[in-house]
This record gives C-alpha cells, sequence and structure tokens, in this order.
C-alpha cells in the first residue's frame, strides 16, 4: 500500500456477501437505469435489484460483524460528531463503515426500495399510464443517482483522508488492520 | 487511489452516455407537429376497437398511447402521428 513503507497487516473486513451485494447492486441500479425504456426487461432488473436490497438487510442482522446495522448505525448526535470531527480534519478511521457512511447506506437502501415499489406501482391497473406515478418514479431514481454520486464521492474523500484504496476494500473485503487511533 | 477515481469516472460517464441516448420504446419520423393528425381522432379510432384509454403523450415523435384493450389487458402502444398505424415495439403487439 504505501510505497517505500513497511508492508502493512491487513484484516479481513467485508464478508463475500457483503460485497457480492455491494457489486450486484451497483450493477442492478446501473442495468435498471441504462433499460428504462426497454419495458420487460427494465421490470425484471427493477425486481432483481430489490431483491439484492432485500437479501442485503436481512444480512444487515444475520451477517458476519462488520456486516450488521448494529455495527456500523450510531445515533444521531454521535454521527452529528463525527461529522464535526471531519470537518476539524480529526475523524478516526473506522475500520466498519464510518457513521456518516452508514447513514448514506440506509439512505440508499430506502430509495432502491421505494424506486421499486413506485415502478411496480406504474405497472398495476389502477395507476397504469397515471402521469404523476410516472413522474414520482423518475424523481426517485433520479434522487437515488444523486445519492449514489454522492456516495462516491464520500468513498473517495475518506480514502484520500485515511490513505487507503476504500474501494479495493469492497473487492477484496480486506482493509489495514486498525491502528491505536481507530475505531475498530 | 487510482482504482478509485477510474471506477468512479467510469460510472459517471456510463450514466452521461446513457443520458444522451434516452428514447422511448420507438422513434417516429413524423416532422413538424402541424403536419400530424389530431391525438383526439387516435383517441376515437382506439376507443371504437373497444380499447378504454388511459393517457396519451408524445413519445420520440410517436404517440404513447396507455391503455387497456379489447380483452381488457393492460397496453402500452406507439402509433405513427401522421398515419396513426401501430408503431411496433417490444411491448405491443405482443408475441
Amino acid at each position: 500500500m504505501t510505497a517505500g513503507g513497511p508492508e502493512r497487516s491487513t484484516i479481513r473486513v467485508w464478508d463475500a456477501f457483503v460485497r457480492v451485494a455491494h457489486w450486484t447492486l451497483v450493477a442492478g441500479i446501473a442495468a435498471s437505469w441504462l433499460s428504462r425504456h426497454a419495458g420487460d426487461w427494465h421490470e425484471w432488473l427493477g425486481y432483481a435489484t430489490l431483491a439484492i436490497v432485500l437479501a442485503r438487510i436481512a444480512w444487515g442482522f444475520a451477517g458476519t460483524s462488520y456486516a450488521r446495522f448494529g455495527q456500523f448505525v450510531r445515533s444521531p448526535a454521535a454521527t452529528l460528531d463525527y461529522a464535526r470531527r471531519v470537518l476539524a480534519h480529526a475523524e478516526s478511521r473506522h475500520i466498519g463503515h464510518n457513521p456518516l457512511g452508514a447513514y448514506m447506506i440506509l439512505l440508499l437502501i430506502l430509495m432502491v426500495i421505494l424506486v421499486a415499489i413506485s415502478g411496480w406501482l406504474a405497472t398495476t391497473d389502477t395507476y397504469w399510464g397515471v402521469k404523476w406515478v410516472e413522474e414520482l418514479h423518475e424523481g426517485l431514481s433520479n434522487t437515488l443517482l444523486f445519492l449514489v454520486a454522492l456516495h462516491i464521492a464520500g468513498v473517495v474523500f475518506s480514502s484520500l483522508r485515511h490513505r487507503e484504496n476504500l474501494v479495493a476494500a469492497m473487492f477484496n473485503g480486506r482493509k489495514r488492520a486498525p491502528g491505536r487511533d481507530d475505531v475498530a | 487511489m487510482k482504482p478509485a477515481i477510474l471506477v468512479s469516472a467510469c460510472l459517471i460517464s456510463l450514466f452521461s452516455i446513457a443520458q444522451l441516448h434516452a428514447t422511448g420504446l420507438a422513434t417516429c419520423d413524423s416532422g413538424p407537429r402541424e403536419t400530424w393528425q389530431a391525438q383526439e381522432k387516435l383517441e376515437k379510432i382506439l376507443v371504437d376497437r373497444g380499447w378504454k384509454i388511459r393517457r396519451i403523450k408524445e413519445d420520440g415523435g410517436c404517440y404513447e398511447v396507455y391503455a387497456f384493450d379489447e380483452k381488457g389487458e393492460r397496453v402500452e402502444a406507439y402509433f405513427h402521428p401522421k398515419t396513426l398505424d401501430l408503431v411496433p415495439t417490444s411491448r405491443y403487439p405482443r408475441k
């Protein structure tokens, strides 16, 4: 990792389920977006994406330590405190998700569910061809994409701040072993 | 940090390209709108055929119709605004 420095040990953080769920979710959202005018394909991709998110929610209760919501979702007060530390360049490095990232995860999960529900609604007899449902689905989808962009920005920011490649970590599951000031 | 930036750049360009190519299920080479037949005329033809119309909008130079057909099935169908002929798409007619 650090050129010239001694080899730092790494630990396993993200289990296989978390990593596969993350990247299939990326693929699902991208494919759903790209197929948005492709009718049937779009519907099935949307439901598949919802299924990934529902499975991830279940894993958030039954999975390995760093996969659990209980491990990374902090109280609003603690999260605000973390945000202040970020602004002061004084936040600790988190081995799991940091508190701000945690809320982004919850938000992204919620948005996928809302996008899927509104999309399904547009296929029901009751709301078939109804303009506001279509616009709701589009608005929610655009919001989701905006949040994805923010999520990526947060990942890049955190990676630079703590000098570690978080994208690579989501592929190989490993992160630098916790140091003295890190939150494990 | 290169992979992080690379992945972000790829995603952003992927979505931007997708945005540029935003078209519906069909496109109609239908020229200026003044030369089109009235939407009401299409609606009447379809209603006479036993369809229940939910909404007609313009998409890709076509009339896009959300309706229930004579069998009560949900239909999303495209029609050419000059000829009012059906423009076949992946969604209608069903094979």
